[in-house]
């Protein structure tokens, strides 16, 4: 049991469940619960942002993949942050200016409303549902290991609380929740990354020598190749990370919790800044795990492998650092990091369940705000139910699979489609969906195919697609078929959607010209 | 059918301006970030050696990690940049244009 873990951990949950009382009663209109009534500024964005991006699996994934393959993790680190550079230099200020909840809006814009918004929707739930149950099933067990929790107790507290922050809560308490964090993480890695320079004298050579002494694969730590070695997987990771980051459903709804497209720049350019600093840490945290971790008989199994698995090496090292005290805090820190997490997702699915398939596809647009509430907060419920009871299923399954469809289908799906209809005038209803459709079908007829399911959980020998990632060839499938269907469409729908493209430009480009002073 | 009102912005001589600088910029940045992405990526694959070689003759901080702090770095600059000219060049350009709507809305 480890006390000063669950004694900051309960801190931490009085703190978030004070906020989302105090939210609920805040929490009256639909730009309320879906975006926290637009009053949220450009700073605090920013740092909720990068709480969404600094997930459990960013801390303790990447800094694992730093501690085991050295190189290899600088790709991650590189592309998780220049996913932020497309954000900022081509969706987020028209995203803002076209958009009122999600990026469906924007895709509907001037394409036909039921069938693209059916799309985005399905895209949307299609990246929130698998990456919230891999975050529940990680959770799970991170809990287990951090708290010694049993497994099934740690997902049930995990599904109630976050289930009790979107319902009541609404955006305003996911944002603050996804705020609070982000300090944390950020205070945090910045004090094991701070001790590591620390005990290093603030050489990154003197780190980098003791690193490749100690770790067991030496030299070749500081080589690219001890995971990736041909080119398509590393492209396919690439891609994933620079236009997946900018699929993601529940990063996107960030940009309409602020009042106009000037806090929408600001959010990402700070996001950035965090984002960038965190990564820069995460290779200084890995490499100390390396030194102060990887050769220490307290964090090892009597088998010589590491206590928790490769995931826990940022944890242990925060002992090394700072102690039991220490322990801790980051333990604590990692709880609340898939807390809020895990909220912005099921909010993000509500989200597209209840404003893009309800209220536009079903009701057309006219419905009313008391039901669009209440079936939110009914999917919210539903959400969390299922998660939970899938979650306990899957305990001790391989996840990963579930990570890489979502990131593959944010890449494949939503943000080629989002981008066309904000760029490319000759775009139709008819290349939206086939593209999308398209985008969406290869990713998960790759993924089936591939390495991870094909051979590890269907035991065939060999893989039909040898690649472990689809990213590559499903945004080519979406690209080809958007650019096909879109060009060869000669409809009248088509010819009026071509022609309204101007008037979404001219939106994208200044603005609404009313709303502003 | 294009109103007269989107006739006119997309006559405008600053929304002319607006688009043509923004797209430029937002274009060559972009550009630029990615072809150093693809650079680091090509010589994972191709030419690993290249990476791993030290940065400094004698040194030990091996060159793939010193170009991917290298890119971060300018990521960072390229978003203050960016962030300067929108609020020192776009925005007034922005609201100029939108002045000028509201204007011929009111004739």
């Amino acid at each position: 049991m480890n006390v000063n873990a669950i004694v900051m951990f309960f801190l931490f949950v009085s703190i978030t469940l004070v906020i989302t009382v105090w939210a609920s009663k805040r929490t009256r209109t639909r730009s309320d619960f879906y975006a926290a009534g637009r009053s949220i500024g450009g700073l605090q964005n920013g740092l909720a942002i990068a709480g969404d991006f600094m997930s459990a699996a960013t801390f303790l994934g990447v800094t694992a993949l730093v501690y085991s393959t050295g190189m290899d993790a600088m790709l991650f680190i590189i592309g998780g942050t220049m996913g932020w550079s497309v954000i900022l230099l081509l969706i987020a200020e028209r995203l803002r200016n076209l958009g009122k909840y999600t990026f469906s809006d924007v895709v509907a814009f001037r394409l036909e409303r039921n069938p693209v918004r059916t799309m985005s929707a399905i895209g949307s739930l299609a990246v929130a549902i698998p990456y919230l149950l891999a975050q529940m099933v990680g959770a799970g067990a991170l809990i287990q290991v951090l708290f010694g929790l049993p497994y099934s107790f740690a997902v049930i507290l995990v599904g109630v609380l976050m289930t009790l922050y979107v319902t009541f809560g609404g955006m305003l308490a996911t944002t603050w929740i996804q705020t609070i964090k982000a300090v944390l993480l950020l205070t945090g890695g910045t004090i094991i990354g701070f001790g590591v320079m620390l005990l290093m004298h603030f050489n990154f050579g003197e780190l980098v020598t003791a690193a490749v002494h100690t770790h067991a694969k030496g030299s070749a730590i500081m080589a690219p190749g001890v995971m990736f070695d041909d080119f398509i997987t590393i492209i396919s990771v690439a891609l994933a990370f620079v236009f997946g980051t900018a699929g993601l459903p529940h990063v996107l709804m960030r940009f309409f919790t602020v009042p106009d497209a000037r806090q929408a720049r600001r959010s990402v350019a700070h996001a950035i800044g965090f984002i960038g600093y965190f990564q820069c840490l995460i290779f200084i945290i890995g490499l100390g795990a390396v030194v102060y971790v990887s050769k220490n008989p307290e964090f090892m199994n009597a088998d010589g492998s590491l206590l928790g698995g490769a995931n826990m090496s940022a944890v242990h090292l925060s002992k090394v650092i700072g102690g039991d005290f220490f322990l801790g805090f980051i333990s604590a820190v990692a709880f609340a990091t898939i807390l809020a997490v895990v909220s912005g997702l099921t909010l993000s699915a509500a989200t597209a369940v209840s404003h893009d398939l309800y209220a536009n596809v079903l009701r057309r647009g006219a419905s009313d705000r008391n039901t669009e509430l209440r079936i939110s907060r009914i999917t919210t419920f539903l959400i969390g139910l299922s998660t939970m009871a899938l979650a306990i299923l899957l305990e001790g399954e391989n996840v990963a699979v579930l990570a890489l469809i979502a990131l593959a289908i944010a890449a494949s799906v939503n943000f080629p489609v989002m981008f066309l209809s904000m760029y490319w005038s000759r775009f139709t209803t008819r290349g939206a969906l086939a593209g999308g459709y398209a985008g969406l079908a290869t990713s998960l007829l790759l993924v089936i195919l591939g390495p991870t399911v094909w051979v590890e959980m269907l035991g065939f020998e060999k893989p039909v697609f040898p690649y472990l990632y689809p990213t590559l060839f499903a945004m080519l499938a979406n690209l080809a078929f958007a650019f096909w269907f879109s060009v060869t469409d000669k409809s009248h729908r088509a010819f009026a959607e071509i022609e309204s493209f101007d008037n979404q430009w001219i939106q994208s480009e200044i603005g609404p010209v009313e709303e502003a002073p | 059918m294009l109103s007269e009102a989107d006739k006119r912005v997309l006559m405008n001589r600053e929304f002319q301006k607006l688009v043509r600088v923004r797209r430029w910029i937002s274009a060559s940045f972009m550009l630029l970030l990615l072809g150093l992405y693809l650079l680091f990526s090509l010589l994972s694959a191709y030419a690993p050696q290249v990476l791993a070689r030290p940065l400094l003759n004698g040194g030990t901080v091996p060159v793939g990690i010193a170009l991917g702090y290298a890119i971060l770095a300018l990521i960072f600059i390229l978003t203050l940049v960016y962030v300067w000219l929108a609020n020192n060049v776009f925005e007034p350009l922005e609201k100029s244009v939108r002045r000028s709507v509201r204007e011929g809305q009111e004739r």
